[in-house]
C-alpha cells in the first residue's frame, strides 16, 4: 500500500518534470518567433519541439473545396497515418480573403492569426515573397527545385531561395469539339500545334458551317492574353518583376492583335461569369476552349458530350519566334510561414506535395488535379486513356506540356496590369490604335505602380 | 373531521410541532414565491425596455442594409448598359464585347453599393441573359429563377423591393438565403425588362442581430406568412410558426411593449418590431424560464429554503421536546402516584415553570406522606393503647372462678393447695396488673404461665398436662407480657373437648434474629381455613384471664414489631394444633432502665 503510494508520487513528480522540460525545449526550439501561432495553433504553440508529446497542430489555408481543399484532405490523410503526433487542420477561405488576411497579418508584423501553411496563386506569389521574405520559410533544404516543372520555380522562389512548394500545373491546352471540326472539314491533326492565326481561320469556317462560335470569353478576364504572353516566355513585367513591359513588347502587341482578330472574326461568344463560361461549352455553344488543364473536370461534367472532345496543344503566336505550343494559366503553390511549428509544416509539405508521387496519382484519379512534380508524371494514372476524350491519354499529354511551359517572372503586379489592360483592350476593340493602346497601358501602369 | 378530532386529542408536542412546521413552511414558501415573482416581473420590465432599444438598434442596422439595397437597385435600374445587356439581341463579337464589358462595369458599381455586405447580385433579363457577381454564392440558374415563386412574387409587385426567404441546395448542403428582389421596369413604357436579385446568406443576414442574442434571448425574423426567415436559433429557420405570428400581430395591433406568450413550446417574453421596408417582423424572444433561472437560481432558493426549514424544524422540535418532555414526565409520574405509597418524587429539572410545578408536587407529596404517617402512628398508638388496656384488665369471671375454687379447697381442708393457689393468683395478679413494663423476661412469663396453669389445674384437675421446653439461652430474653397465655388458655378450653386428656407443650428457642415460641397440643385439632384466622370463642369469655384473645395477640405483635413477626397456626384434626409465635430477639439488658 505504502509502496504503491510512493510509486504514484514518484511518477507524478516525474511527469511534471518531463512536461516542464518538453515545454521548455519546445519554446527554445522555436526561438526568434514572436507571439503564438494564432487561433488554432496558439493552444499548442508550446509543443513545437520534436519528441514532445501531445498532438501538434498545423493549420493550412486554402480555397476551392473541390480542388485545393480536396487535395489537402488526401495529403492530410496520408501524412497523419504516418505521423500520429501531428494534426493537420485545414481551413477554407475564399482566395480574396486569404490574400487580405495575409496582407493584414504580414503588415502588422505579427504571425498571430496566420496559418502554418498557405496556398498562394503563382501570379501573386512574388508580391508576398518580395515584400515579406522573412515571413516565409526557405524550403531549399527540403525540396529540390529541379524536381518540379521549371516554369513553377520562377514565381515560387526569390533571391535564389526556394520558398514555395509548387502545386498544381496550370498548363494550358486547347479543348476542341471534334464533331464541329469534322462538320467544318477539319481533323484533330488540323488543330494540333497550330498558331492563333490558323485557329481564327478554322474558327471562321466552323462558325460559317455550324453557326457555333469558336470560343467564349469574358471581356473582363483577359487570361488569354496571359496565355499568349507566357507561351512566348514574356510577361507584363520585365525580368526584375517590377517594370511594366507593355509598350515595347512585341509579344504583347501581337497578343492584343490576335485577341482583337478573334473578335473581329466574330467567333467569340461572350460570357459574364464562371457559370456562363461553363454553360457555353457544356451547352455546346462553342467549338473550343483554350484554357488551363484544370477545366478538364468541368468539361467532362457534361457526360452527353463524351467522345466529342479532344485536347490539343495550345496554339502559339504566329509571329513571335519564341512562342511555343505550351503555356500556363493560373496555378498555385504552398508556402510555409516562418513561425512556431514551421518544421512540422515544412515536413508535411516535403513529404506530401514535395515528393509523394503516389499522392499525385491519387489527386489525379480522385479530383483530376495535375501536379507539377516531374517524378509524378510517370504514374500509371497518367497513362490512362480517357474515353471522354476519345481514348486520348490526356494526362500524359498535360504532364508533357507542363514541362514545356516557358518560365516567366510574374513579378509583383500581374493583376494590376491585367486590370489596366482589360480596359485598354475594350478601347482597342472599339477602334483605338494598337500602339497607343499599349503605350497608354504602359503609361498607366508606370504611374500606378511607382 | 376525524383528523381534527385526532389532532385535538393528540399530544402537545405533536400539536406544537405540526403548527410550527406548517407555519415555517408556509412563510418560507410564500416569501420565496413572492420574491421570485417580483424579481421576474422586474426582470421582464427591464428586459423589455433594454431589448426594445436593442431591437431599434437592429432596425437601424437593417435599414442601412435596405438603403444599400435600394441604392443598388436604383443604380442598376437607371443604368442604360444594364438595360442594353438585358434587352438587346446578339450581334457581332466586338459589339457584344462592349455590351458585356459595360455590363460588368455597371454591375461592379451596383455591387459596390453593397460593398459592406457579403452579397451576390444576380440579374436576369427578358432576353434570357443573366449576370451574377458571384454565381457560386447563390447557386441558382437563370432557368430555375424564371419559374421560381420569388420571381412571380416580384413581378406581381414591380414597384417594391421584396425580401423573401429562399433555400437552395449548395455544395455544402442546404443553404438559406434572404433575397431582395425588384423588377427592372422601363420608365417610359412601364414594361419590365428584367429582374434584379440581391442574395444574402442567412448566416450573413443574421449578423445584423446575432451580436445582441444570447442563450435564452433569441431574435428571429418572421415573414408575413409566419415563416422564420432568419434566427440565431438555426433549427427554427425555414419553419413556420403561425402562433408566433399571431402573437406578433396582437402586439402590433395593441401597441404593446411586450407580451407574455408561448413560443416554440416555451414560455417567453415576446417583443417585436416592424421592419417596414422589408415587410418582415423582427421578433425578440426571451425565454422566461431560462433567463429567470439565470437571475434567480430556483434550485438554490429551494435549497436554502429547505435548509432553513429543516434547521428551524429541528430547533423547534428540540425546544418543544424539552418543554413537553418534562411535562410528559410529570404527567407520567403523577399518574403512578398511588403505586409507591406516595413516594414517587419528581426530579426537579426543565424549564422554570416545570421546576416550580415539580417542587410544588413534591412538597404536596411530602405533606401527604407526613399526614398519612401521622395518621398511621396515631392509629397504631390507639390500637396499642386499646390492647394494653385489655391486657391490664383481669377478667372478673376469672377472679371469681378462681376464688370459688380456693373456697372449695379450703372447705375440703386442702389448706396446702389453697395456699398455693392463692400464691399463684397473687403472683399472677401482681405480674398482670402491677407490672407496667410492657415486656418481661421469658423467666417471668414462664412464672406467670405456671401460675395460670396451676390455677387451672386446681380448678379443672390435672388431666391436661403442660410441659415446658425452654432453651436456657432464652431465659433472659424479653417478650411482651402475657403473649403466650392466650394460646395456652385456648388450648386448655378448646383443644380437649373430645379427647379428655393430653399435654400442652411450650417450646421456646431462639434463632439468629428472632425468638420462636411454640405452643403445641396433642388435642382435637381443627380444620383451618387458610384464609381465616382462628376465631375467638365468645362463649368462653368467662374463662379468659384478660380481654386479649389469640386474635388480638397477632395484631399486637404486628403492631409492635412489624409484619415480619406474628403468629402462625397449623392444625391437624385429631392430632393437635401447633402455634408458632415469632418475636424479635430482645435481650433483657436493653430494657433494664425501664424495669421497676
Amino acid at each position: 500500500m505504502r509502496k504503491s503510494l510512493m510509486l504514484l508520487m514518484l511518477s507524478l513528480v516525474l511527469t511534471l518534470v518531463v512536461s516542464a522540460c518538453s515545454g521548455g525545449s519546445g519554446t527554445a526550439g522555436n526561438s526568434g518567433n514572436s507571439g503564438s501561432t494564432g487561433d488554432t495553433t496558439g493552444s499548442t504553440a508550446g509543443n513545437g519541439g520534436d519528441g514532445s508529446k501531445g498532438a501538434q497542430e498545423i493549420t493550412v489555408w486554402a480555397w476551392d473545396p473541390n480542388f485545393n481543399i480536396a487535395a489537402l484532405n488526401l495529403a492530410k490523410e496520408r501524412f497523419e497515418a504516418k505521423h500520429t503526433d501531428i494534426k493537420v487542420n485545414i481551413v477554407e477561405y475564399a482566395q480574396d480573403d486569404i490574400v487580405q488576411k495575409l496582407n493584414t497579418g504580414l503588415n502588422s508584423g505579427t504571425t498571430k492569426g496566420l496559418p502554418n501553411i498557405v496556398l498562394i496563386e503563382d501570379y501573386r506569389a512574388q508580391n508576398f515573397l518580395q515584400a515579406y521574405p522573412d515571413s516565409f520559410r526557405d524550403m531549399s533544404d527540403l525540396i529540390k527545385p529541379e524536381d518540379f516543372a521549371e516554369y513553377k520555380i520562377g514565381p515560387t522562389s526569390y533571391n535564389g531561395k526556394q520558398y514555395g512548394v509548387p502545386f498544381d500545373s496550370g498548363a494550358t491546352a486547347l479543348y476542341v469539339r471534334t464533331d464541329y471540326l469534322e462538320q467544318a472539314g477539319y481533323t484533330v491533326d488540323d488543330v494540333t500545334n497550330i498558331d492563333w492565326n490558323k485557329y481564327i481561320e478554322i474558327g471562321r469556317k466552323v462558325k460559317e458551317v455550324t453557326g457555333k462560335d469558336m470560343l467564349t470569353q469574358d471581356p473582363n478576364d483577359i487570361g488569354l492574353i496571359r496565355v499568349m504572353a507566357q507561351s512566348a516566355g514574356t510577361w507584363y513585367l520585365k525580368e526584375d518583376g517590377k517594370t511594366p513591359n507593355l509598350a515595347d513588347n512585341p509579344v504583347i502587341k501581337e497578343a492584343l492583335e490576335t485577341y482583337k482578330a478573334m473578335f473581329d472574326a466574330n467567333i467569340v461568344k461572350l460570357n459574364s461569369d464562371w457559370s456562363q463560361f461553363l454553360a457555353a461549352f457544356n451547352n455546346g455553344d462553342v467549338a473550343s476552349v483554350p484554357t488551363g488543364n484544370w477545366i478538364t473536370p468541368s468539361v467532362k461534367a457534361e457526360a452527353t458530350q463524351s467522345g466529342k472532345w479532344a485536347v490539343v496543344p495550345t496554339p502559339k503566336l504566329a509571329y513571335s519566334a519564341s512562342s511555343v505550343n505550351a503555356s500556363n494559366l493560373g496555378g498555385s503553390s504552398w508556402y510555409v510561414m516562418n513561425m512556431d511549428g514551421q518544421d512540422a509544416a515544412a515536413n508535411f509539405l516535403a513529404e506530401t506535395f514535395g515528393s509523394d508521387s503516389e499522392l499525385y496519382s491519387l489527386l489525379l484519379e480522385k479530383i483530376g488535379a495535375i501536379g507539377s512534380l516531374k517524378a509524378a508524371s510517370s504514374g500509371a494514372a497518367y497513362d490512362k486513356a480517357d474515353e471522354f476524350f476519345g481514348g486520348q491519354k490526356i494526362y500524359a499529354d498535360f504532364a508533357k506540356w507542363t514541362e514545356e511551359v516557358p518560365k516567366v517572372n510574374y513579378g509583383l503586379h500581374t493583376y494590376a496590369i491585367d486590370d489596366i489592360l482589360a480596359i485598354e483592350i475594350q478601347n482597342y476593340l472599339n477602334g483605338k490604335d494598337v500602339d497607343s493602346v499599349i503605350r497608354d497601358a504602359q503609361a498607366q501602369a508606370e504611374s500606378q505602380l511607382q | 373531521m376525524n383528523w381534527i378530532e385526532k389532532f385535538r386529542s393528540s399530544h402537545l408536542i405533536s400539536k406544537l410541532f405540526v403548527v410550527m412546521t406548517v407555519s415555517i413552511v408556509a412563510v418560507c414558501l410564500l416569501t420565496s414565491l413572492i420574491t421570485i415573482r417580483m424579481a421576474e416581473r422586474l426582470f421582464a420590465e427591464t428586459f423589455s425596455i433594454t431589448n426594445g432599444k436593442v431591437l431599434n438598434q437592429i432596425n437601424t442596422g437593417m435599414e442601412s442594409f435596405n438603403d444599400s439595397v435600394v441604392n443598388a437597385v436604383t443604380f442598376a435600374s437607371q443604368s442604360g448598359s444594364v438595360k442594353t445587356y438585358l434587352t438587346g439581341g446578339d450581334t457581332n463579337s466586338v459589339a457584344m464585347s462592349k455590351v458585356y464589358y459595360r455590363m460588368a462595369e455597371q454591375m461592379e458599381q451596383t455591387a459596390s453599393n453593397l460593398g459592406a455586405y457579403d452579397v451576390a447580385v444576380t440579374i436576369i433579363g427578358v432576353n434570357g441573359r443573366s449576370y451574377s457577381t458571384d454565381s457560386s454564392y447563390w447557386p441558382v440558374t437563370s432557368q430555375e429563377l424564371a419559374d421560381d415563386p420569388l420571381t412571380r412574387h416580384t413581378a406581381a409587385e414591380p414597384r417594391r423591393v421584396l425580401y423573401q426567404y429562399d433555400e437552395r441546395d449548395g455544395k455544402a448542403g442546404k443553404e438559406r438565403f434572404i433575397i431582395a428582389s425588384k423588377a427592372l421596369v422601363d420608365r417610359t413604357g412601364g414594361l419590365s425588362y428584367g429582374m434584379l436579385y440581391i442574395a444574402i446568406r442567412e448566416t450573413e443576414f443574421r449578423r445584423f442581430f446575432a451580436n445582441f442574442t444570447s442563450s435564452g434571448n433569441d431574435v428571429l425574423v418572421l415573414d408575413p406568412t409566419g415563416v422564420v426567415v432568419s434566427s440565431n436559433r438555426t433549427e427554427l429557420i425555414g419553419g413556420k410558426s403561425p402562433e408566433l405570428l399571431q402573437d406578433v400581430e396582437t402586439l402590433k395591433r395593441d401597441q404593446l411593449d411586450y407580451l407574455n406568450g408561448t413560443a416554440f413550446g416555451k414560455e417567453a417574453i415576446i417583443l417585436a418590431n416592424d421592419l417596414p421596408p422589408y415587410r418582415l417582423y423582427l421578433v425578440n424572444l426571451i425565454d422566461r424560464q431560462y433567463t429567470a433561472g439565470q437571475i434567480i437560481n430556483i434550485r438554490q432558493v429551494a435549497l436554502i429554503c429547505l435548509v432553513i426549514i429543516g434547521a428551524a424544524l429541528l430547533l423547534v422540535f428540540v425546544i418543544s421536546r424539552r418543554l413537553t418532555l418534562s411535562l410528559t414526565r410529570l404527567v407520567r409520574l403523577m399518574s403512578t402516584i398511588t403505586k409507591k405509597d406516595f413516594r414517587n418524587y419528581i426530579s426537579v429539572s426543565g424549564s422554570y415553570e416545570v421546576k416550580e410545578l415539580s417542587k410544588a408536587f413534591n412538597y404536596m407529596l411530602d405533606e401527604l406522606n407526613d399526614y398519612v404517617h401521622k395518621l398511621l402512628e396515631t392509629q397504631k398508638e390507639q390500637r396499642n393503647a386499646e390492647l394494653a388496656a385489655l391486657q391490664r384488665q383481669i377478667n372478673p369471671h376469672f377472679l371469681y372462678n378462681t376464688l370459688a375454687s380456693i373456697k372449695l379447697l379450703v372447705q375440703k381442708g386442702s389448706k396446702e393447695t389453697a395456699a398455693e393457689t392463692i400464691n399463684a393468683l397473687i403472683s399472677l395478679l401482681q405480674n398482670t396488673i402491677s407490672n407496667a413494663n410492657e415486656t418481661i423476661t421469658i423467666e417471668q412469663e414462664l412464672e406467670n404461665l405456671r401460675n395460670y396453669v396451676f390455677i387451672n389445674q386446681v380448678r379443672y384437675g390435672d388431666r391436661i398436662k403442660v410441659s415446658y421446653f425452654v432453651s436456657p439461652d432464652c431465659i433472659r430474653c424479653e417478650l411482651p407480657k402475657l403473649i403466650l397465655q392466650p394460646f395456652i388458655e385456648n388450648a386448655f378450653f378448646h383443644a380437649f373437648n373430645v379427647k379428655t386428656e393430653g399435654t400442652i407443650y411450650i417450646l421456646i428457642s431462639k434463632t439468629e434474629h428472632s425468638l420462636v415460641c411454640e405452643v403445641a397440643d396433642n388435642g382435637d385439632g381443627m380444620e383451618l381455613d387458610p384464609n381465616e384466622w382462628v376465631p375467638d370463642h365468645p362463649k368462653s369469655r368467662s374463662q379468659l384471664l384478660t380481654g386479649i384473645g389469640i386474635q388480638n395477640v397477632n395484631h399486637r405483635i404486628k403492631l409492635l414489631y412489624g409484619e415480619s413477626y406474628g403468629v402462625r397456626i397449623t392444625s391437624v384434626k385429631r392430632e393437635g394444633t401447633q402455634i408458632r409465635i415469632v418475636l424479635p430477639l430482645i435481650e433483657e439488658s436493653e430494657v433494664t432502665g425501664d424495669a421497676v
